[in-house]
């Protein structure tokens, strides 16, 4: 199991953070102090570090300039959105950036796709009988290739990443159209429509009244 | 065009001028004198002339009576001096007896001429001036005109020389009296540039640069005064920029602030609204919600009593100390994890007690956040000759020397990471130091890294000086 350290100097914020990672099939830990973050990554063996910048003890740059040479992927969390606070991030060696406040869908995403950087994430992910490839961009469904478009696919990762969570019509198009959501809501669900006839989850794949869709499996 | 270029045309102007009609008028005089001397001259001959004549008249044999013509003619000719004098003479009809050669005059004179009048005129024959003079002689009951020639030619080119001469000396000292006066106007304009200089430099924003001071004249003065002006104006803009820059590091603050419980509260209730949660976690997401919404509540509130005292007017009343310590006691009497230590002098304070309660709170909030669990904490109120002084003194981190002045400021904190697990909104500092500035006081911070704080102010004990003027 994939483990991820949570540092943040908000209790909500980790929590929060903490929840939805666990809720994606993550194992989660969190700290709220710079100082005894750096005893915990020598400590334990992580493969991912979720970092805020701004920390009491020792601040989340200082931490980053530790951690860069044990190789673990770090994603830093602040709320500084300057474009010099970024780069200086990014600079440090950070593989992602993430402004609050933020999008949990969003962070979910982030995460996998810097996982899967590092060929740490589960590239193989299923869901009843479909299986998808993320590296080759294959879909299956009962062995058989089923194509689909790149929306379509942007859609399928994004229900398969968020099982069993209802996903609104604007976080959908937010994430996968990466636009602002207008409340035009035909787009989404002629996509979602024809996903789920090239898939046949017409019961799988579920409208919750008024709000979007959720992908239901047993769990 | 330039204004040394106009001072340096004018002056040359003038100067022209000026050389060209002196030089006129003196070579003027210089002819007009020579002229009356060969005039003089020329008469005096004349004269001279007319008595050798009669006296020769007289010498004549009188054979006859009458003085004959070819004895003028004779006469006339021995008076030619060998011909070096030019001379003409006439009859009573005005008939030309004798005749020089050479004599080149005309007869405009022979009628203005009588027996009183001797006449004379200046004539300008080819490149030869001469001036003609002409008198009555009367000889042997002849009546006769006599008219002589005096070369003056030399007189006029002498003037002509002098304009001449006079032209070159005027040429030549205008161009020397050009470069002069250029020379000057330079240097007396040179104020002048150093100004627009300074104008142009300040008005691209360089506000530090001032004009050098060069001359001691008006110029100097109004350099002196642009100086003056011009620091005044750094001055200002320096306080302006710096007034700007704190309310963008306010702002930007705040929205800083407001983000983390903003991500909170987003976060929670998109997880209430699309998961399925069981009872524990949606209690710990509504849970979460409503704190960080308190929090968003209670720095909204805080930024509206900054906002109000900035811009309100407040009711000043007499207070007791007393009142005020007496609250205090009760706040922190139930706290066990601090020891408090307060004391007071009797006394009276002219202040809103609402906001000077909030001040003490805020500091003593501030002294806990910076010491350790159990350490003590002083609260005192001092009666002094100024005013009544409060005190709250702790032992605990310090604040550096350089963070000090900023540590007034909305939302600083001087450990930067801001350490919210002791719930602070940054606000409070910034909130004291406004209120107090309501009460004509100021907040005193002394401090020293590793040993703690010792924050105080005073306030006026009755409506004096200081606390009158609010009610005005």
């Amino acid at each position: 199991m994939i483990k991820i350290l949570i540092v943040d100097d908000e209790k909500p914020i980790c929590d929060l953070i903490d929840l939805n990672l666990s809720g994606a099939g993550y194992s989660c830990t969190s700290v709220q102090d710079g100082g005894k973050a750096l005893q915990m990554i020598e400590e334990g063996k992580y493969d991912l570090i979720l970092l805020d910048v701004m920390l009491p003890g020792v601040d989340g740059y200082d931490i980053m300039e530790y951690i860069r040479p044990l190789g673990i992927p770090v994603i830093f969390i602040t709320a500084r959105y300057e474009v010099k606070d970024r780069v200086r991030g990014l600079k440090l060696g950070a593989d992602d950036y993430l402004v609050k406040p933020f999008d949990v869908v969003e962070l979910v995403a982030r995460v996998e796709a810097v996982l899967r950087r590092y060929h740490k994430a589960d590239n193989i992910l299923t869901a009843g009988d479909v299986t998808v490839d993320v590296e080759a961009r294959r879909v299956t469904r009962k062995g058989v290739p089923v194509i689909l478009t790149n929306k379509e696919f942007g859609l399928l990762l994004l229900f398969m990443h968020n099982k069993n969570v209802a996903l609104f019509r604007e976080t959908l198009y937010e994430n996968v159209w990466e636009g602002e959501y207008l409340g035009d809501s035909r787009t989404v669900d002629l996509h979602v429509q024809r996903l789920r006839r090239k898939l046949g989850w017409e019961h799988c794949l579920v409208t919750v009244y008024k709000v979007g869709y959720r992908l239901e499996v047993p769990q | 065009m330039k204004f040394s270029l106009k001072l340096l045309l004018w002056t040359v102007i003038v100067l022209a001028l000026a050389l060209g009609i002196s030089g006129f008028y003196f070579v003027n005089y210089v002819f007009e004198t020579s002229m009356a001397r060969e005039t003089g001259q020329a008469m005096d001959e004349s004269r001279i002339l007319r008595f050798a004549f009669e006296t020769a008249a007289l010498n004549v044999p009188a054979k006859y009576d009458v003085l004959a013509d070819h004895t003028i003619e004779e006469i006339g000719h021995n008076l030619e001096n060998g011909g070096s004098r030019r001379l003409r003479i006439l009859d009573e009809h005005r008939q030309v007896v004798y005749k020089s050669p050479g004599f080149e005059g005309d007869d405009l004179l022979l009628s203005q001429t009588d027996e009183a009048v001797n006449t004379w005129q200046v004539i300008h024959k080819g490149e030869h001036y001469y001036v003609q003079t002409c008198m009555m002689a009367d000889a042997l009951n002849r009546v006769l005109y006599l008219e002589t020639l005096r070369d003056v030619t030399e007189v006029f080119r002498e003037r002509a020389l002098g304009f001449l001469v006079y032209r070159r000396v005027t040429v030549i000292m205008l161009v020397l009296g050009t470069f002069i006066m250029h020379g000057i106007a330079s240097w007396l304009t040179r104020p002048i540039r150093f100004l627009t200089r300074a104008t142009r430099r300040m008005a691209e924003g360089e506000y530090d640069y001032r004009a050098k001071k060069v001359s001691e004249d008006e110029l100097g003065q109004l350099t002196l005064d642009f100086n003056r002006m011009a620091n005044a104006l750094e001055e200002n803009i320096g306080k302006l920029e710096k007034e700007l820059q704190a309310r963008e590091d306010f702002v930007a603050a705040f929205a800083h602030e407001l983000k983390t419980p903003l991500t909170a509260i987003i976060g929670y209730a998109d997880m209430l609204r699309s998961h399925r949660l069981d009872e524990e976690k949606s209690f710990l997401s509504a849970n979460y919600i409503y704190t960080e919404g308190k929090r968003l509540e209670a720095m909204s509130f805080r930024l509206l009593e900054i906002m109000v005292t900035r811009h309100g007017k407040l009711q000043l009343q007499i207070v007791s100390t007393d009142l005020l310590f007496e609250y205090l006691y009760n706040m922190y009497r139930t706290n066990r994890t601090m020891g408090f230590h307060l004391k007071h002098d009797k006394g009276t304070v002219w202040a809103e007690p609402n906001l000077i309660k909030s001040v003490l709170m805020n500091l003593i909030d501030n002294a806990c956040k910076a010491s350790e669990p159990g350490s003590v904490i002083l609260v005192r109120g001092i009666r002094q000759k100024d005013g009544y002084r409060f005190l709250v003194k702790d032992s605990g981190v310090g604040i550096p020397k350089e963070e000090q002045e900023k540590i007034t400021e909305a939302f600083y904190m001087v450990d930067k990471s801001r350490s919210r697990s002791k719930n602070g909104a940054g606000l409070g500092l910034a909130l004291c130091v406004e209120i107090l500035a309501l009460h004509k006081s100021r907040l005193n911070i002394d401090s020293e890294p590793g040993k703690g704080t010792c924050m105080s102010f005073v306030l006026a004990e009755g409506p004096g000086r200081e606390g009158g003027e609010d009610r005005r």
